[in-house]
């Protein structure tokens, strides 16, 4: 067995019980070219401190739990390899951004609210039973949306996006994609009910088109293009209100 | 409330400095300066447009301001600045836009920057040929 | 301690779990809902399902060919009216999910699109590209917000169940947060916890999947049925264990030993053919491909590398890679990202990881377990369809179609019994919050606990294995029993309320024993070969005199396991053998035409 490397993994520790201020640790864990800062976490709460606390389940990077600030940038930990971070040391961190609970795990509750308040499923266009089977859609018209239906709810862009940093209110980049990903679906029609939601000041509105939600997505969602191609929805509804006294619904 | 539960207390993180802490962040910083290099190139403008209407001599008054070396450097600087706007502005504009299909594939976002520069050059060359073919 | 009273109490809010909730919520929008998960939703291990989810669906396809799939891929261990029900709701609730919002992959004229999966005669699985489970729990989740009676208890940790007066009463939870615990009482509980293959060292799922619902229902006199089938998956990455979908194999991918060679050929799954073959090669069942590569690993023609020990290669080169973009794009991204291959230029390492439990609370048709009040939906459940194997893209069906049913079952239920008496229930709850706050307490402790887990797992993964014998498995068993022993002697870093996860992961490590045990267990007991359980001691072959009946697993406190066996239910499908590639054509052909003559 080769003798293996040893690398040193910097973590910002929070334990409300016992500081009032976070504080960093360093740990030194055994390292492997395989080994992802996952897996390096888990060796420090396995072997060296059980104390620390962090999300974690998948290991594949589509349950959304791991999240957390690699070296000052967004990452899910366990898609984000040791040996890309060479010689060390790494620094980890709980997503910016948010309040820190406890050592790696933020406060996911406000994110969540805001998902349920965009109205984030079908809301028919045309009613259907289900002995009528199932709506048609083209994959010409599944392509509209796919890529924004691919969030998984890491909250990634929240931590990159400045505004969100400085204005907790707003609804931010996944959820805003969310809404997008439904109003985009042909089976939909709700867009009038959300078009309420995301045109407020906290909506699309509070979004200065920083773009960085965009790179650190690790779907490839591009909530940015959602949030930033409904700003043109936006005052198109806002101006056409003027021309028809219903507003301008779809 | 059960005696025995832990207290939670969120620990807040400052934001104070955010925009050095990425360079992501500092380019972003940058782009929004640049707005106030557009701003400043249309406040020269409408001075020129103002002179224009008062007659030659403050016409002409106005294109010797141009002329000096204070200006020839804030010109350079406006056009770094512009540059930068048009580079940072190019790179963001796919993302303002609806998905689109060209001959049944989608339309990449370089595809889009990249008609964004075109668009500039071509109208760059005719502005320039425009005024060159003017002046003589 | 805070109490909340609910109508149902649902542990588990995956794909099952919220499945159920949406039931109850539309079966009767009075009643309150109690959804209590020890994650969010969206983390549930529903996400990481891949391939697809099988309901008739085509004109040439037909009911009876989906069950007599499932029966024989499950070895004739299946309730076969269970199955005959699986098969008949199947197609219904693929719609409602469509409905519901579900980017179902589509046929170029907008309906639902359905591909080829192993052990499946004629294409049937429904898929959402290659991420099927997490659009199915997503849309789920999202779908359920539009219910106000759903009451979401997340990140709650459930601690116990409350039984009293011979019936299930409620629960005990955690509020991870704080260290809170909560008592939610309810007329009924539906588990929806999954399955528990952290029990085994090299594995396909999350974290999170530790047999929890399974070890209280247990603890709790229920008897967990057919534990000894676990399925090995037979494409997943080395080190880590993660999934690479069958759909891989469905696609046209390819099984290579070190030679290059198709070798399931050699195992009753050929002939080989260029186009893949519904049930044969590498669309053969998951415990024969498995099996193939244990026996390729013996005759020394496996690759090996010193970092996993020995794999095989899944070759999707002759795919391409617009069609490896289009129709595996979250596959390419593993290969390229975790091993640092081009699924479209090389060949991706991949070997047998465990994945599914296919046994669990035992459960009749309608989700009941013999525990009055307590229903078991999902991986956590052996309702009975997927007997001695389970069949790829059933498992997905089974969370929305017994979903349904657990939720319609528990307001039935709920309209025959009324709230227990809160005094009574509130000390038992207070007596489970003393227990689980033992394990923190402790300041003697001398055993840690990811010690006795990698302990557990490595005996688990050499006596439960593939292959087995009595003398191994005889070892994982004794071992079982010593780690229990020392489980008692547990010490915790970590003494805090706020998020204390080393207490919780000790906690689970105590329902991954019990669910190790009954296991364990079962495997020794079974003196014959089936499905996924296949042994090397003698009793290589099935045995339907003596074992054609389901294991029970009764929990008998610090003592072993005790090991009973019921029947299996038999309507149309008497057990024959099971058939794949040119015999299982053979088969087929041949009782097509008896069937023309009779």
């Amino acid at each position: 067995m080769p003798e293996s490397k040893r690398i040193e993994i910097q973590v910002l520790r929070y334990r409300p019980e016992q500081e009032d201020v976070p504080v960093w640790q360093s740990y030194y864990v055994p390292f492997t070219d395989d080994m992802s800062v996952l897996q390096g976490l888990q060796h420090i709460k396995d072997d060296i401190d059980g104390t620390l606390s962090f999300r974690w389940s998948c290991r594949m990077a589509i349950c959304g739990s791991c999240g957390m600030m690699v070296n000052g940038i967004p990452k899910l930990s366990c898609q984000t390899f040791l040996r890309d971070l060479l010689p060390g040391p790494v620094r980890v961190e709980a997503l910016s951004h948010f309040p820190i609970e406890r050592d790696l795990v933020v406060s996911v509750e406000p994110f969540v609210k805001k998902l349920e308040s965009v109205k984030p499923y079908i809301i028919p266009k045309k009613p259907r039973s289900l002995d009528q089977g199932e709506y048609l859609q083209t994959p010409e018209q599944l392509e509209q949306f796919e890529q924004f239906s691919s969030c998984i709810n890491c909250m990634l862009c929240y931590a990159a996006c400045p505004q969100f940093g400085l204005t907790p209110d707003f609804i931010g980049p996944g959820v805003l994609a969310l809404a997008h990903r439904y109003n985009a679906d042909s089976r939909d029609g709700g867009q009038a009910e959300r078009m309420e939601i995301m045109s407020t000041e906290e909506g699309v509105w509070d979004c200065s088109a920083v773009g960085y939600c965009s790179e650190v997505c690790p779907k490839h969602v591009d909530p940015a293009n959602a949030v930033n191609q409904n700003k043109v929805n936006s005052a198109k509804d806002y101006f056409l209100r003027f021309l028809s006294p219903k507003g301008a619904s779809k | 409330m059960n005696a025995r539960a832990g207290v939670r207390r969120p620990y807040v993180r400052s934001m104070q400095g955010w925009w050095r802490r990425d360079p992501f962040f500092m380019a972003y910083m940058a782009r929004e300066m640049t707005a106030f290099a557009v701003a400043i190139y249309a406040v020269v403008l409408a001075v020129g447009v103002m002179r224009l209407a008062q007659g030659e001599a403050a016409w002409n008054g106005w294109l010797a301001a141009l002329r000096s070396p204070g200006s020839i450097l804030l010109h350079l600087v406006l056009l770094v600045s512009f540059a930068v706007h048009a580079k940072s502005w190019f790179e963001i504009m796919p993302k303002t836009m609806p998905m689109m299909f060209v001959g049944g594939r989608r339309v990449e976002a370089s595809t889009i920057t990249r008609t964004g520069w075109i668009a500039t050059l071509v109208v760059s060359v005719l502005m320039f040929a425009l005024t060159w073919w003017w002046k003589k | 301690m805070d109490v909340f009273k609910a109508d149902v109490a649902i542990v588990g809010a995956g794909g099952a779990g919220l499945r159920a909730a949406i039931a109850v919520a539309e079966a009767d929008p009075s009643l309150t809902i109690a959804l209590i998960s020890k994650v969010y939703p969206m983390r549930s291990h529903t996400v990481a399902a891949e391939g697809g989810a099988a309901a008739v669906t085509q004109s040439h396809d037909s009911l009876e060919a989906h069950f007599h799939d499932t029966v024989a891929g499950g070895d004739w261990l299946c309730e076969q009216d269970v199955v005959e029900f699986f098969v008949g709701q199947a197609h219904e609730e693929m719609v409602q999910m469509e409905h519901w919002g579900c980017p179902w992959s589509r046929t170029a004229d907008g309906r639902a699109n359905v591909r080829a999966f192993g052990g499946m005669k004629i294409e049937r699985t429904w898929f959402a590209a290659d991420k099927t489970g997490f659009h199915m729990l997503h849309t789920l989740f999202q779908t359920s917000i539009k219910y106000p009676s759903i009451k979401r208890f997340d990140e709650h940790f459930c601690a116990d169940l409350i039984v009293d007066e011979g019936r299930v009463q409620g629960v005990v939870a955690i509020e991870i947060a704080t260290g809170q615990f909560r008592m939610i009482q309810a007329k009924s509980v539906i588990i929806a916890t999954g399955g528990a293959g952290r029990v085994f060292r090299e594995n396909t799922n999350g974290g999170i999947v530790t047999g929890d619902g399974m070890a209280l229902a247990y603890r709790h006199g229920v008897p967990l049925r057919d534990m000894e089938f676990v399925q090995y998956h037979p494409t997943c990455m080395p080190g880590t264990g993660l999934l690479f979908t069958e759909a891989c194999r469905g696609e046209g991918g390819f099984l290579l030993n070190k030679d290059g060679y198709r070798y399931l050929q050699d195992y009753g799954l050929g002939p080989a053919s260029d186009k893949p073959r519904n049930k044969a090669m590498e669309l053969g069942p998951r415990d024969r491909l498995s099996q193939a590569y244990w026996h390729e690993k013996q005759k020394g023609r496996t690759l090996s590398d010193p970092r996993w020990g020995s794999y095989v290669h899944l070759d999707l080169r002759h795919l391409g890679e617009q069609k490896l973009r289009e129709r595996l794009p979250q596959i390419y991204e593993l290969a390229v990202e975790y091993l640092g291959v081009d699924p479209a230029k090389e060949c991706i390492p991949v070997l047998p990881a465990v994945h599914y439990t296919m046994g669990g609370i035992t459960a009749d048709g309608n989700t009941a377990a013999p525990l009055p009040g307590l229903y078991s939906v999902g991986e956590c459940s052996s309702v009975g369809i997927h007997g001695a194997n389970r069949l790829g893209s059933n498992s997905l069906t089974e969370l929305i179609v017994f979903g349904k049913v657990a939720g319609v079952q528990a307001v039935a239920y709920g309209k025959t019994v009324s709230h227990g008496k809160e005094a009574t229930l509130r000390k038992l709850a207070e007596d489970a919050e003393r227990r689980a706050l033992a394990l923190v307490a402790r300041s003697d402790g001398t055993e840690r606990v990811a010690t006795l887990r990698r302990e557990m797992a490595k005996s688990m993964e050499e006596g439960c294995g593939i292959y087995r014998t009595a003398s191994t498995m005889q070892s994982t068993c004794d071992k079982l029993a010593e780690l229990k022993q020392r489980y008692k002697r547990v010490q915790v870093d970590d003494h805090s309320k706020v998020w204390n996860t080393d207490w919780l992961l000790a906690i689970e490590l105590g329902f991954l024993i019990d669910v190790a045990e009954a296991m364990a267990h079962s495997a020794l007991n079974r003196r014959e070969s089936r499905g996924s359980h296949q042994r090397l001691d003698g009793f290589e072959a099935r045995d339907d005199v003596n074992f054609l009946k389901h294991s029970l697993a009764h929990y008998r406190g610090a003592d072993a396991p005790q090991i009973g066996y019921g029947p299996v239910k038999i309507t149309t499908s008497t057990p024959a053998t099971r058939a794949y590639g040119a015999a299982g054509e053979e088969a087929d052909r041949k009782a097509k035409e008896e069937a023309v003559h009779a």
